[in-house]
């Protein structure tokens, strides 16, 4: 590590980035042939789906992007484990009990009940839930998706007492579920990395991985301790 | 039958105007007639006087020459027309075509000869039919809410080829045939099936990929048959018992009897039902959250930038 606080920290690097960018572009075309099907009796679904070629290319854009997007989160497996082996990965993203403090004291500060932001890790609780949000939405949307794409494959595995009900919940499962991921998308994720005062129009980190000093040390002011905690004191 | 009258009405000027135009029209096939009385009259003579008459008896020429019986003469199938104003155009349907009409004579109120008389010329069609839950209905129980050729192809005179968008057996228009009378609830009653049927159908994969015009999705016709169509208890129908792997294997090759069990128009079993309304409920929990979240982060922000200078920002 070198002796002087750097101008700007790298926080994600070109591997995560790439990750990033084939989960958002599959997200988007899931998100787009998947909402016409979801509402194939509103008056707008059929036009939409002509826009995707047609109901036929609309699915096969569906499938392919769904299943590079499971690639994308196996691979990012197999990314998690190099990095552990590697070395040097701490658990930033585990929750913790400190995220439900941190959460309960951002409300604080929200009411005005605190003068302080929240003494905010490498992620903030906001973070972790964006990131752990993937997972759910992995094993529910994508698990459920599969077993949509390949019905007479999967089906063998479902005990014969659940053929009644089990395909009205794997559809209930991809589709209200995706839309609660496009919601939280929409909502959440989008106010915090683009729509927020101070990164609007977008937070460009998912192109350069960087974050600056100041902004690592006004946002995340445990990571800024942990990292140059000691060097401070020193100088 | 029901003919339903599009005719625009036009003013009186133009109405008294149309009778003398037909009764020039009139006059002058009657002298041309005369020579040939006895002779078929081809359908411009019927549609002299029909093409302009009021309700159920109209037949609209242009329409009528556009469908796939067009080039037809009207007493090809209005084999036994009665009344003075028909003289001399009464001739004898065969049998078969007498049977059918007294078995449906109470669905067609003008001309149930005419309404039998398709099946001189589909003979095929008609022993399918008549075979089906829908013909054994009509002809042999005589029901009143059985269809017969014009229930699902539309009025006669207009009928139109499978593959025109404005044909009602059309492969995306079919469902909402079917369910004319499938939508009814006085149909699952009297009849056994699984109520809600229809919605089932459209709320299905199957159901919303043919509303959004995928031509391979299936209608009902893809499963059940259409003029052969047999009740779901029938061990012939192409939906009974192990036939249903057959009849989805057409399309998802390699279909086995687990497989095709999840396919039964059957009412959302209790199991789906409350897993959805807990997706639904969770769906809306983190929906309210993170709209409260955002809210209250943007009003902070706001408070921040007026009140605490640099505040929250370095």
């Amino acid at each position: 590590m070198n002796n002087t606080i750097p101008n700007e920290i790298e926080r994600f690097d070109l591997s995560a980035r790439i990750q990033h960018v084939i989960m958002f572009t599959t997200f988007l075309l899931l998100s787009f042939t998947g909402w016409g099907l979801k509402y194939a009796y509103q008056d707008p679904a059929s036009a939409w789906i002509r826009f995707w070629g047609g109901a036929k290319s609309a699915g096969i854009i569906h499938r392919v992007a769904g299943i590079t997007m499971l690639l994308d989160f196996i691979y990012h497996q197999f990314y998690l484990l190099n990095q552990v082996r590697k070395g040097g990965m701490r658990p930033t993203l585990v929750p913790m009990p400190k995220d439900v403090i941190d959460a309960f004291h951002n409300f604080m500060y929200f009411f005005g009940l605190r003068k302080e932001k929240p003494y905010f890790g490498k992620f903030n609780y906001m973070q972790k839930f964006d990131y752990w949000a993937v997972y759910w939405g992995m094993f529910i949307i994508g698990a459920s998706g599969f077993f949509l794409a390949f019905p007479v494959t999967v089906s063998p595995i479902f005990p014969a007492w659940s053929i009644q009900w089990i395909w009205d919940v794997i559809i209930a499962m991809h589709s209200d579920e995706a839309l609660l991921a496009i919601v939280f998308i929409m909502i959440f994720h989008f106010y915090n990395e683009h729509l927020r005062s101070e990164v609007f129009p977008m937070n460009w980190m998912w192109l350069t991985g960087k974050m600056t000093i100041d902004q690592l040390k006004h946002h995340h002011p445990a990571e800024y301790d942990y990292l140059y905690g000691d060097k401070k004191k020193k100088k | 039958m029901r003919v339903i009258n599009v005719e625009i009405t036009t003013g009186v000027k133009g109405e008294r105007m149309r009778i003398w135009l037909n009764a020039v029209v009139l006059l002058f096939l009657t002298l041309v007639l005369i020579p040939t009385a006895g002779a078929a009259p081809d359908a411009a003579t019927c549609l002299g006087c029909h093409g302009s008459m009021e309700g159920e008896i109209n037949v609209n020429q242009e329409r009528y020459a556009k469908s796939v019986h067009g080039s037809f003469d009207c007493v090809m199938c209005h084999m036994t027309l009665k009344g003075d104003q028909h003289k001399g155009l009464s001739g004898k349907a065969d049998k078969k075509i007498q049977e059918l009409a007294a078995a449906i004579s109470s669905k067609s109120k003008i001309d149930p000869i005419a309404q039998a008389a398709c099946i001189q010329c589909h003979p095929d069609v008609y022993e399918a039919y008549k075979a089906s839950v829908h013909g054994q209905n009509v002809i042999v129980k005589k029901s009143s809410d059985g269809p017969v050729c014009t229930s699902c192809h539309g009025t006669p005179h207009y009928i139109q080829p499978k593959t025109s968008k404005e044909s009602l057996v059309n492969h995306f228009n079919v469902v909402a045939t079917c369910g004319t009378c499938h939508e009814e609830k006085f149909m699952s009653e009297k009849y056994g099936l699984t109520p809600h049927v229809m919605e089932r159908y459209k709320e299905s994969f199957h159901g919303r990929k043919l509303k959004l015009g995928h031509s391979g999705a299936p209608s009902c016709v893809n499963c059940h048959g259409s003029h052969d169509i047999k009740d779901v208890r029938d061990p012939s129908s192409p939906v009974y018992g192990a036939n249903k792997i057959n009849t989805c294997g057409k399309c998802h090759a390699g279909a086995t009897e687990k497989f095709v069990a999840a396919i039964t128009h059957q009412p959302l079993h209790p199991i789906a039902h409350f897993t959805e309304l807990a997706l639904i409920i969770l769906t809306v929990g983190v929906f309210a959250f993170i709209c409260i979240h955002v809210l209250l982060d943007i009003i902070a922000d706001i408070r921040d930038r007026l009140f605490r200078k640099g505040g929250g920002h370095e």
